[in-house]
Parts: structure tokens; C-alpha cells; sequence
């Protein structure tokens, strides 16, 4: 450490271009980890909100609560701790008088099941054409009282409450009563036993236990987020980008520090014919890396911090910061088995060369 | 016992045509408190004889005693170790680290060796080369001699029980030279180490208490010049 700090003090320039480097893909690979995790954040956070354990879909329906159709007889028959009918409807609507459209889910669900969105400003819906809205969609100016026309469809709906954090699929969720949901996609409600919903949430920590008819299917709710259309191919895609970033900011860093060491053969012999051990100076490498990977996280973190502040409200970036300390580990870290290449050089340095005598 | 000894010590270089014998079979030793010389042309196997002596290298045949441990049979790892503990090199070129300051210089030595010298012996140390205004100074902003004299510090800093000086008052002026001698020579006494000084300058041999020259690989003693003035 010794040996670092002070040869970082005396070429500050050299050593800044280095943490400047590591400031910009630090900072990258948090924004890329925030933009990530909002993109899976709006994928699920309606079902995260559920807090379920399972979903059950009728069989012919591949994990998709859109596909999938249930009869309410059916429905009443599944046994299971807690359980809520859904029903789902893919829709754009437009504010009534206006032109702007927005696409969104539909959700059906039962007041007072434990599915039913926490009202978070206004009130509950109570009538079939009352509706309560994901809270997003005030950024689009809709705002309590507004009248909501559904696409291929008769029906209107009135906001009368938000509710917070309810996105799903990349869309606002806009919850309703599932007569609502039925008179949307088949015209006309139908609460008796033959009545079609999506599907029916479960919450029981032994979903194992629970037994459906041959017709239908208990998909955990993990499996079920998997399969919403895009999520996982998109949670690959940003998660091989930061792996991969990973390996440059290895590589980098192994080729900064092994020019660097280099560079330094004849003062690394010197200090070797003096009999300072292989060990003393590889360690000095490897203290060196970890302090131009600290400064090189922490200011990547500032920077991300300060970006989240400026972030307009659409921007699909979330920053956990949990997540971001475990990267900024993981980030110092790959920079330190970087420095590893130097390794060997130092090693080979022969102190008989260096003193040239 | 001596505290360099050199048996049969050989050193060729090369193979075949390219052969170059420049260390002849020799006997060396040197004792507690004795400063001596070995003077020789350029290419006479000076660099050779210190750097097989300090364990540097090893030598084709023989073998190296440092305090009665034989350094041909030790590994690198263990040699350095017998080089960090034991022996303190002023090497032809200058050799100080050049992000370390003067005083930085000194630390690091600390960092990796205990028992070097205490900040009193330091500091005369220091003002006897002087160089003690130098301290806040990198190696970059001294003139070749007070790097030179910086690393002689160094080299006694550690209390080495050998000291290897190739050429240390090159690149010194003669006043210089003369006081880094006797700096040598006060050191050697008073801390009772063997210091082998290489060199072609002959003024600097009445500072010492042996005198050897090496001529194409042949290290003979100067007959006569057991000095007896550093006796007194
Ligand atoms: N690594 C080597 N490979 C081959 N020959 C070498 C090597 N090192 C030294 N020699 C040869 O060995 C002989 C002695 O070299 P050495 O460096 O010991 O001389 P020196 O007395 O220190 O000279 P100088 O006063 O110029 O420093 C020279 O002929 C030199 O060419
Ligand atoms: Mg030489």
C-alpha cells in the first residue's frame, strides 16, 4: 500500500486517466444494472405486488394469463390458503375526448381479495364501470374523474383511484371488477358458474399440495414472471452486457497495470536485489489496483447517484443500491484478478538485469 | 568467522565461442571490521565478483558463505531474504525508487525489515552525508551525486553486516569522495561490518584496510598496502 499510494501521488496524471477510465465503465455497468432492473421492475411489479405464491391457468394456455381461460365453477373449486380470481384483457386505451393513446392491462379482480390494488389516492372502485389506475398514468395528465374509452369496445371506464407500483408487461395496469373485464372481451358480464375469468392466484406456501383438474395448471409465480412475453430474454440481454463488461474492465486494467509494471522492471529489480521479496511487490500491484478500482467505483456511484436525481420520471432506470454495492464489489474485485497478470512478470524480474552493473 | 567468505569461486559466461571466463578460480574472505578494496580495469570482472559475493548471481563452480551460510545452495527466495538482512548494496547506477522521496526511501526500507537504524542514527547519518536537507526531495530533483550519496544512506540504513559498494564515488567530486570514504571507513569500525569497495580510483585506498586487484578475472592481493594507518 505503501509503495502504491505514493506512486500514485507522484504521477496523478497517469493514475487519473486510469480511474477516469474505470469511473466511466463503473458507471456504466451501474446504469446498465438500474436500467435492468427497471425494465424487470416494470415487467412485474403488479405481481410482485400480489405477493403470491402460484397462479393457476388453464392447460392449453403456455404461462400466458391473457391466453387463458377459466370458468368461475372451476374457479371455486381450487382449494389453497388464500386464493383471488383474475381476468385479463390486453387494451390501449385513450382518455374520452382526447387522442392520446396509451396500451395497458386490464386486471378483473374481486374487491377485497387480497389481489385488489392498495388505493393509494381517490377511492375504490365500486360500480362496473369504475376503474382504479397504476399511478404512472398521471405522467400522461389522466387524473381522478377522467372517462377511459377501451379500444374494441363499448365500454367506458371512470378513474376514480391510483394505485402505486402496478406495471406489468411494460404496461400500466388498470384494475377493475372482472364484470367489467368479461363486458370488454366477450360484451356482456357473467357471474354464474360458467362465467369465463383468466385465471386464479394463489397464496399458500404449500402450492405442491394444491390439486387442479387435467384442464388446468399451478405455474409458481417466479415461472409465471419468467414467461411474460420479453422478460427474460431482456433480463439475459442486460445481464450478459454487464458480465461481459466485467471482462473488460479485467482485461483493461490487466494490460494498464502490466505496461505499467513494465515500466517499472528496473525499479522492481533494484528493489529485488535489495532482497524485498516477489511478494512485497505484487502485493504493491495488487493494492494499487484496489485503490484505482475504489476511486474508479466510488466515483462511477457518485455519478450514478446524481444521474438518478436528474432522471425524468419515465426513464425506465431504477437504481437499487444494494445491488449496486454488490457490483461495485464485484467491479473491484475483477480489477484486482486483472492485476493478476503481472503476476508472473514480476516474478521473472531478474534483479542481476536491473542493476546493470 | 568471516563474515564473507568465497571458495573456489569461479564464473564463466557463456558457452562455446562465445565463452568468457571472467572470475577466476578464487579465495576471498573478509572479517568483521575490515574496509577493503579491489581495483581493476574496466571489464576486469569487478560488477562479476560483487554480484556473485552479494548473492546476485551464482557462480559457475564454489561456494559463496555469507556469516557462514552457503548462498549456492539456497534458493532466490532465501537469498533475498540473506540480501535483505544482511547485505547493503550501493550499485553503480544510482538505484532509489523514483516516486519515493528521500525520506519515503528510508519507510519503505522500514516497511520491509525491522532493525534498521533509529531516527538519531538516521538523522547523523543523514547530516554526516549531507543530505539532510534533501529529505522532502524525489530522487528526480538531486544532482547524480546526492543521489549517489542518498543511496549509501540506504545501503547503511538496514545495519547490513556486508556492505558492497561498486564504484559508490563515481559520479562524486574528489572532497566528496574523500568524505564518503571516511564515512565508510567510520562505519566499518563502529559497527564492526566487512565492506568490500569497488573501484579504479587508487587515491581511496589509503581509507582501506586490504587491497586487491582483479586483472581479467584474477583477484591478487596488493602486497604492502595492509595499511597501517587505519589501524590507528
Ligand atoms: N551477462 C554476461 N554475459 C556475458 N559476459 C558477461 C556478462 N556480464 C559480464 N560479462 C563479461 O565479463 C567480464 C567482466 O565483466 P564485469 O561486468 O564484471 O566487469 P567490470 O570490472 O565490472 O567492468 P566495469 O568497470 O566496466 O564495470 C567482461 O568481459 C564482460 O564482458
Ligand atoms: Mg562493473
Amino acid at each position: 500500500m505503501f509503495l502504491a499510494w505514493n506512486e500514485i501521488k507522484s504521477a496523478k496524471l497517469r493514475f487519473s486517466l486510469i480511474v477516469g477510465v474505470l469511473t466511466l465503465m463503473s458507471y456504466l455497468v451501474f446504469l446498465l444494472s438500474g436500467l435492468a432492473n427497471g425494465m424487470a421492475t416494470l415487467n412485474r411489479e403488479a405481481v410482485d405486488q400480489w405477493r403470491a405464491s402460484a397462479i393457476i391457468l388453464s392447460q392449453d394456455a403456455s404461462s400466458s394469463l391473457a391466453q387463458s381461460t377459466v370458468t368461475l365453477h372451476d374457479a371455486s373449486g381450487i382449494s389453497g390458503k388464500q386464493t383471488a380470481e383474475i381476468a385479463q384483457i390486453l387494451a390501449t386505451i385513450r382518455k374520452s375526448g382526447t387522442n392520446h393513446k396509451e396500451s395497458a392491462v386490464i386486471m378483473g379482480v374481486q374487491k377485497g381479495q387480497f389481489i385488489a390494488p392498495k388505493v393509494t389516492e381517490g377511492r375504490m372502485f365500486n360500480r362496473v364501470n369504475e376503474t382504479v389506475v397504476a399511478d404512472s398514468l398521471k405522467a400522461n395528465g389522466l387524473k381522478l374523474g377522467d372517462q377511459l374509452s377501451i379500444s374494441s369496445s363499448a365500454q367506458k371506464l371512470m378513474i376514480v383511484g391510483f394505485t402505486h407500483n402496478a406495471e406489468f408487461n411494460l404496461s400500466p395496469v388498470v384494475y377493475t371488477s372482472i364484470a367489467a373485464v368479461q363486458k370488454i372481451k366477450y360484451g356482456s358480464a357473467d357471474l354464474s358458474g360458467k362465467g369465463l375469468i383468466g385465471g386464479i392466484v394463489v397464496r399458500d406456501p404449500n402450492v405442491d399440495r394444491i390439486k387442479v383438474g387435467s384442464k388446468l395448471q399451478v405455474i409458481p409465480i417466479e415461472s409465471f414472471i419468467e414467461n411474460i412475453p420479453g422478460y427474460t430474454p431482456e433480463k439475459i440481454t442486460f445481464e450478459f452486457m454487464i458480465y461481459f463488461l466485467f471482462v473488460i474492465v479485467c482485461v483493461t486494467i490487466g494490460i494498464f497495470l502490466y505496461v505499467l509494471t513494465i515500466h517499472k522492471t528496473s525499479i522492481f529489480g533494484i528493489l529485488k536485489a535489495q532482497g524485498i521479496s516477489s511478494g512485497f511487490l505484487i502485493r504493491s500491484v495488487i493494492a494499487q489496483t484496489f485503490l484505482l478500482a475504489v476511486f474508479g467505483v466510488l466515483a462511477g456511484f457518485l455519478f450514478t447517484v446524481i444521474t438518478g436525481f436528474f432522471l425524468p420520471a419515465a426513464a425506465p432506470i431504477t437504481l437499487n443500491y444494494p445491488i449496486l454495492v454488490f457490483y461495485g464489489c464485484i467491479f473491484i474485485l475483477v480489477a484486482m484478478i486483472g492485476s493478476l497478470f503481472s503476476v508472473q512478470t514480476i516474478v521473472r524480474i531478474d534483479p542481476l538485469k536491473a542493476i546493470g552493473g | 568467522m568471516a563474515v564473507l567468505e568465497l571458495l573456489h569461486v569461479s564464473k564463466i559466461y557463456g558457452k562455446g565461442h562465445t565463452e568468457v571466463t571472467a572470475l577466476k578460480p578464487i579465495r576471498f574472505s573478509a572479517d568483521k571490521g575490515e574496509l577493503i578494496a579491489v581495483i581493476g580495469p574496466s571489464g576486469s570482472g569487478k560488477s562479476t565478483f560483487l554480484t556473485i559475493a552479494g548473492g546476485l548471481q551464482k557462480p559457475t563452480g564454489g561456494s559463496v558463505f555469507i556469516n557462514g551460510r552457503d548462498l549456492t545452495r539456497l534458493n532466490e527466495k532465501k537469498r533475498a531474504l540473506i540480501r535483505l538482512r544482511e547485505i547493503g548494496f550501493i550499485l553503480q547506477s544510482s538505484h532509489l525508487v523514483p516516486y519515493l522521496t528521500v525520506d519515503n526511501q528510508f519507510r519503505l526500507l522500514d516497511r520491509v525489515k525491522k532493525r534498521n537504524m533509529n531516527k538519531d542514527e538516521r538523522e547523523k547519518l543523514l547530516s554526516d552525508l549531507g543530505i539532510r536537507k534533501l529529505k522532502k526531495k524525489y530522487p528526480a530533483d538531486l544532482s547524480g551525486g546526492e543521489k549517489q550519496r542518498v543511496a549509501i544512506a540506504k545501503a547503511l540504513y538496514t545495519n547490513p553486516s556486508l556492505l558492497l559498494a561498486d564504484e559508490p564515488t563515481a559520479s562524486l567530486d574528489s572532497g566528496r569522495a574523500f568524505e564518503v570514504m571516511s564515512i565508510l571507513s567510520h562505519e566499518t569500525k563502529e559497527k564492526n561490518k566487512a565492506t568490500i569497495v569497488v573501484t579504479h580510483d587508487n587515491r581511496l585506498i589509503h581509507y582501506c584496510d586490504k587491497v586487491y586487484t582483479i586483472v581479467d578475472g584474477e583477484l591478487t592481493p596488493l602486497s604492502g598496502t595492509d595499511s597501517a594507518d587505519a589501524e590507528t
